[in-house]
């Protein structure tokens, strides 16, 4: 699948499930800040990437788990360069450069961008 | 119960907007079950809020030309916060569509400035006689009902007491 | 009033599907100041009735351990409206379940008499009243800041006799 499908697809997926219109859906979106994305739209994305694309999400492979309860990798609100290595390695197919500028865990979410999304799939799918 | 989920209007922008707002108390009964030993507005009331406050601004703006104002579809309607016994649901609905026979809506409801919903809807807006014309009496009397309700919530005098 | 949305389960498969009835009556106060003059169910109640039916659903799949909470509904459609008289059937069917939370595709019909011919029969059909996407949350997998007390306040002895009762396939005779 081509990166354009992909985008597309995940496009109607993120049209549906948060309610917005297409065009909001740019890849540079951030599924919370700017589409306005709650927990539950996380789960109901994943289910619908799932159905989408044929693939399975484990958890923590998207969105990874039990990194901020860590010490090694949290320090006074930001995450340590141990936190960004780790990050890095759990979630190789993002691009992290903006959250490295600024590690700030409240700022994590802006991670999951719609491009952050088609990387994913396109590791599954290819 | 009264089946009525707007207590109070805030504003109004004619044909634009709406902000209602509802309190929630434990005299409200239903709320011993929901949920024994954690009272919570269900959301599908603070849905129901929602819907009655676009159809408030449905009304006014064509002159309570419909007795029916029902929901024909929700989308993407997300609960963030509870809301509690004591707390305030402020709900403001945006039009996004507005017909003759049916509008739709984006709303968010807050309480204490959090969001406790947002969703989008889309209304009907219906009369019996459109069914059966001999049903015109009931939509007159349901619209008169409905008017009288409106006076007293759009009226926002404020009670003084003599002094 | 009391926030019991369905009356009794027709079918219940765990994890799989879960059909219940709600009969709509004259005696519900609801319905009559919803629309002055014209009792009509309110769609929103309609959706209870589904999250209900569909909550006890997830919940019997991880056998009510979690705190199942209605956090979704992806989308609501109706095509009609139900009236006192009527009962409800909602169809819940389970699309996905994952640790933190549920998927559920629902269907609302509607078990109407039908007036026949002059001799006073009526037949009892069912009509289409409308779909519910809606998904739940297993709060406590899935906290996000929430504060909530740690009893199963969602399964409490209410839901769980309406859950047994639709077992009760006996009659008792006077």
């Amino acid at each position: 699948m081509t990166q354009d499908e992909v985008f597309a697809k995940v496009q109607d997926v993120l049209t549906t499930a948060l309610a917005v219109d297409k065009e909001e859906v740019t890849p540079e979106a951030r599924l919370s800040a700017d589409l306005g994305a709650e927990s539950i739209d996380y789960l109901d994305i994943t289910f619908q990437l799932e159905k989408t694309f044929g693939i399975k999400i484990p958890k923590g492979e998207l969105i990874p788990e039990n990194l901020f309860s860590n010490p090694e990798f949290v320090s006074n609100g930001k995450v340590t360069a141990k936190g960004i290595a780790e990050l890095r390695s759990r979630m190789a197919f993002a691009d992290l450069s903006k959250f490295e500028a600024d590690p700030d865990i409240n700022k994590f979410r802006d991670v999951f961008t719609v491009d952050t999304l088609v990387r994913y799939v396109l590791t599954k799918v290819n | 119960m009264k089946f009525i989920l707007v207590d109070q209007l805030l504003a109004l922008e004619p044909g634009q907007r709406i902000v209602t707002a509802k309190n929630v108390s434990l005299a409200e009964e239903y709320l011993a079950d929901h949920f024994p030993g954690f009272p919570v507005l269900p959301g599908v009331l603070m849905l129901e809020a929602a819907v009655q406050s676009a159809a408030w601004l449905v009304r006014q703006h064509s002159g309570f030309a419909h007795s029916l104002i029902v929901l024909k579809q929700a989308r993407g309607v997300r609960y963030g916060n509870f809301v509690a016994p004591g707390h305030t649901l402020v709900m403001t609905a945006e039009v996004v569509q507005l017909g003759p026979k049916s509008s739709s809506f984006k709303i968010r409801g807050t309480v204490d400035d959090a969001t406790a919903v947002q969703a989008r809807l889309e209304l009907a807006h219906l009369n019996l006689a459109d069914t059966d014309p001999a049903l015109a009496p009931l939509d007159a009397a349901a619209i008169a009902a409905l008017k009288q309700r409106w006076n007293v919530l759009g009226a926002g005098a404020r009670a003084a007491l003599p002094a | 009033m009391r926030w019991i949305w369905i009356d009794k389960f027709e079918k219940f498969e765990p994890g799989v599907v879960a059909v219940a009835l709600k009969n709509v009556s004259l005696a519900e106060e609801h319905l009559h100041d919803y629309v002055p003059g014209f009792p009509v169910m309110p769609a929103s109640l309609i959706i209870e009735g589904m999250a209900q039916t569909a909550g006890i659903l997830v919940g019997a799949a991880r056998n009510f351990q979690e705190k199942v909470i209605l956090a979704k509904i992806s989308n609501a459609t109706f095509s009609r409206l139900v009236r006192p008289g009527e009962q409800i059937v909602y169809t819940a069917r389970i699309a996905n379940v994952k640790e933190t939370g549920a998927s559920i595709e629902g269907v609302v019909t509607v078990r109407t008499r039908v007036a026949g011919g002059g001799d006073g029969t009526s037949q009892l059909v069912e009509e289409p009243v409308g779909t519910i996407a809606m998904m739940f949350s297993h709060i406590d997998q899935n906290m996000a800041g929430l504060k909530f007390p740690e009893f199963n306040f969602v399964f409490n002895s209410q839901f769980m006799e309406l859950f047994e009762t639709y077992r009760w396939d006996f009659q008792i005779k006077l």
